[in-house]
């Protein structure tokens, strides 16, 4: 009878269902209303731009891994949910091809090159969105430096208007869109953009199976709708235009890249909810959430390391 | 009905099969193994000499030290040997083995009257029985029965919770012994001159709940409180909270807030030696798990080697994966079966590979997760992250030192990292450094 051999590990001895393949599942889950109503809103473009940047997604963590010599970790979703996040924030008028480089910029850079999931300092979905945005810019000069460029399309089209570009007083004509509209769904801007109400289902969710809370998007939302109040714009409007729920609900919320404690969570909402409100009053207004968030997420480990939480029965603060 | 707890803590599955099964008296085995420390504290030297022949009750190791409980042979036997065994943590501790007799006097049957006992003799009682801590801390009673004359005490808590999954003994001491807790509770509150004792029960013992009530009714100094089926519900300050709303401060112990709290088997134990003069020698015990044949809820003598519990259980059924002393969340885990139930130990449990699952640790992904479950409000994640780094300044700083093993963040980890393990490692790290700074 003793010589079996029982394993010896440190306590607990039993452990919670939960794992980061069933969590990342649930953040797939979660995106499944926004999915449908943009696939409703933009079909075939839609549709093209998810499946390439999942595609992608998932060839650059194989590929990435695989030189770095690590073990696959694809069955943990994660490059999945990160292909369909780029995908989320780009307009549909970006070329798939386009919209895969983001992918790749996001999954093998920003990821697996900081170390692979758990590691990376910046949200990849959204350092793969600015850095598209960035090339753009140079692509743009490229094309005129190197006459008879390959590729005549529009891949300017991803700072392309979006609602937002109407809130300003000049505003470029159009139609601009109202509440309801903004709220239920509507066409204009990325995908993750055609409706509030599908981001809320979605988070609405994920509260529900306890992977977020409340804190980051509520005091992202809050700050910004009363900074945008105090300077004299429509707050309502600012709140349910352009990527700040997307953003707030599904990228803030990044656990990797974000505080874990209340407070500091609270203090990371309100940076990126100021810094969102200034980009885009004073700047510009397209990508003012993934650049505040990308801010914010230079702030994490600086939040996690010096706003420690009160213990159980702390009176005074340490 | 809304129960009362406390922030934090996790529902794990509980498993509690064995509630259903009365308390069996476990046969003897051959020989008993008795260490000479079995509480927290100063070790006892061995008071008997190999070859010397004992008796069941007698004293059999001792200390002079403040914090320490005498050791007292469980069996009537021989002497066999005096030497290191190794016990449930692993670790190597003089023993007294003793050869048990076939032939065991019945003892204990005198009852004195528990009335009569002035505080002082209680306490007495208790070290003199050497009791301590039953549901597993092994914290000497006596020392818990004396505060300090400035932190008065006006509450004494019986800690009826039994949290950790599977284990049901308490639960079950609580139906058979009713009348013993009781007089436990009111020798203790009578030794610390409370006003008020409270018995909390988790709402999974609804029953214990019924019994205990009626025991008292007209009894208006003394309550029962059900609390929420929730882990740690039953860990010291978790339970000083949810009952009375009292927070006991970090590093200090529940006599701060002016509560006391005492495990159900203490209660019983401290009755059974004021009014029987009989000592710690034996405590009730579940075995369970899907790895063993036939569960139970047993009194066993200190000292059985849990090899003769598990035969007497029936032996293993399918492939056992883990045999832990303890409950699953803060047991230990066996590396093979002749440690000694101690008077400590709660539970011998035979878990099978499905219900010990073990995968390897991943990277955090800061999810959170762990933060939320923490019932001390500590930053799990992050003392994992300096120990790693070997900054045991910021371990200390997010709260290793506070933390009391429960294994909540283990639990929720998606990740599966052990954060246990690391806070133990920055705890003696930190301990070390204290001693090294105190010498310089």
């Amino acid at each position: 009878m003793t010589d079996l051999s029982f394993k010896v590990t440190p306590p607990p001895h039993i452990r919670s269902e939960e794992s980061i393949p069933s969590a990342m599942r649930d953040v797939a889950i979660a995106l499944i209303p926004l999915i449908a109503v943009s696939l409703g809103f933009y079909r075939l473009n839609a549709l093209i731009n998810l499946v390439s940047c999942v595609v992608a997604a998932i060839l650059s963590e194989v590929v990435m891994r695989k030189i770095m010599g690590r073990e696959p970790t694809l069955s943990d979703f994660s490059a999945v949910v990160t292909g369909l996040l780029i995908a989320l924030v780009l307009p549909p008028t970006v070329p798939w091809w386009y919209a895969a480089i983001g992918a790749i910029i996001a999954v093998a850079f920003v990821k697996e090159l900081m170390g692979g999931l758990g590691r990376n300092v910046f949200n990849p979905a959204l350092f793969g969105f600015v850095s598209l945005i960035i090339l753009s810019k140079l692509w743009g000069h490229l094309n005129s430096a190197i006459s008879g460029a390959w590729y005549k399309g529009n891949i300017a089209g991803v700072t392309s208007a979006t609602p937002l570009t109407f809130v300003r007083p000049t505003a470029l004509s159009g139609v601009r869109p109202g509440y309801w509209g903004l709220f239920v769904g509507h066409a204009g801007g990325a995908l993750g953009e055609v409706s509030v109400l599908a981001v809320l289902v979605g988070a609405a969710y994920l509260i529900y199976r306890g992977h977020i809370t409340w804190h980051i998007p509520a005091s992202i939302i809050g700050t910004v709708f009363v900074l945008t109040a105090i300077l004299g714009e429509n707050p309502l409007y600012m709140i349910l235009a352009g990527g700040l729920m997307l953003g707030s609900f599904f990228m803030a919320t990044d656990w990797v890249t974000s505080p874990q404690n209340k407070t500091a969570q609270i203090i990371y909402g309100i940076l990126i909810g100021v810094l969102i409100t200034v980009i885009r009053l004073y700047g510009a207004p397209t990508g003012a959430v993934a650049y505040s968030i990308l801010i914010g997420n230079a702030f994490t480990p600086l939040l996690n390391r010096f706003v420690v939480r009160k213990k159980f029965g702390q009176v005074a603060a340490a | 009905m809304e129960y009362k707890t406390f922030r934090g803590g996790i529902h794990p599955p509980y498993r509690k099969e064995a509630a259903s099964l009365p308390i069996k008296e476990l046969s003897l085995p051959g020989e008993v193994v008795i260490p000479m420390q079995q509480h927290v504290g100063a070790p006892n030297n061995p008071v008997v000499s190999v070859g010397e022949r004992v008796e069941a009750g007698q004293k059999i190791g001792q200390s002079d030290a403040f914090i320490s409980a005498p050791v007292h042979a469980s069996v009537s036997g021989t002497v066999k040997a005096i030497e290191e065994r190794t016990i449930f943590t692993g670790a190597k501790t003089n023993s007294v083995v003793i050869t048990v007799d076939s032939n065991q006097p019945l003892k204990w049957r005198e009852k004195r009257d528990v009335s009569a006992l002035s505080p002082n003799e209680i306490r007495n009682t208790a070290k003199e029985a050497g009791l301590v801590g039953l549901g597993g801390a092994a914290f000497p009673t006596y020392v818990k029965l004396s505060p300090p004359e400035d932190k008065p005490i006006d509450i004494v808590i019986i800690n009826g919770c039994e949290c950790e999954p599977y284990l049901t003994c308490d639960h079950r001491l609580m139906l058979e012994n009713p009348d013993d807790i009781i007089s436990g509770l009111k020798l203790m509150m009578k030794a610390v001159g409370a006003q008020k004792g409270i018995i909390g029960i988790e709402a999974n013992k609804l029953d214990a709940v019924h019994v205990l009530s009626s025991r008292l009714e007209g009894e208006s100094s003394i309550e029962v409180v059900v609390l929420e089926v929730k882990y740690p519900e039953g860990a010291e300050k978790m339970l000083i909270d949810a009952i009375t709303g009292r927070r006991v401060p970090p590093g200090k112990l529940p006599s701060e807030v002016g509560v006391l709290v005492q495990n159900v088997q203490t209660a019983c134990a401290l009755h059974e030696a004021a009014s029987t003069g009989k000592p710690v020698i034996e405590r009730v015990i579940t075995v369970s798990g899907g790895g063993v044949k036939n569960p139970g809820n047993l009194r066993v003598k200190v000292g059985t080697p849990i090899e003769h519990l598990i035969e007497q259980c029936g032996g293993f059924t399918g492939t056992p994966a883990k045999v832990i002393v303890g409950g699953p969340m803060t047991g230990w885990a066996q590396k093979d079966l002749s440690a000694p139930v101690v008077k400590g130990t709660s539970g011998v449990l035979i878990l099978t590979e499905e219900e010990a699952a073990y995968a390897a640790e991943l990277d955090c992904v800061g999810c959170g997760k762990c933060l939320d479950a923490c019932p001390m409000f500590l930053e799990p994640n992050l003392i994992v992250k300096y120990v790693k780094r070997g900054q045991y300044d910021l371990a200390e700083k997010f709260g290793a030192p506070d933390c009391f093993e429960c294994g909540c963040c283990s639990f929720v980890c998606p990740s599966q990292i052990k954060h246990v393990q690391y806070v133990r490692k920055a705890k003696a790290e930190l301990q070390a450094a204290k001693k090294a700074a105190a010498k310089s």
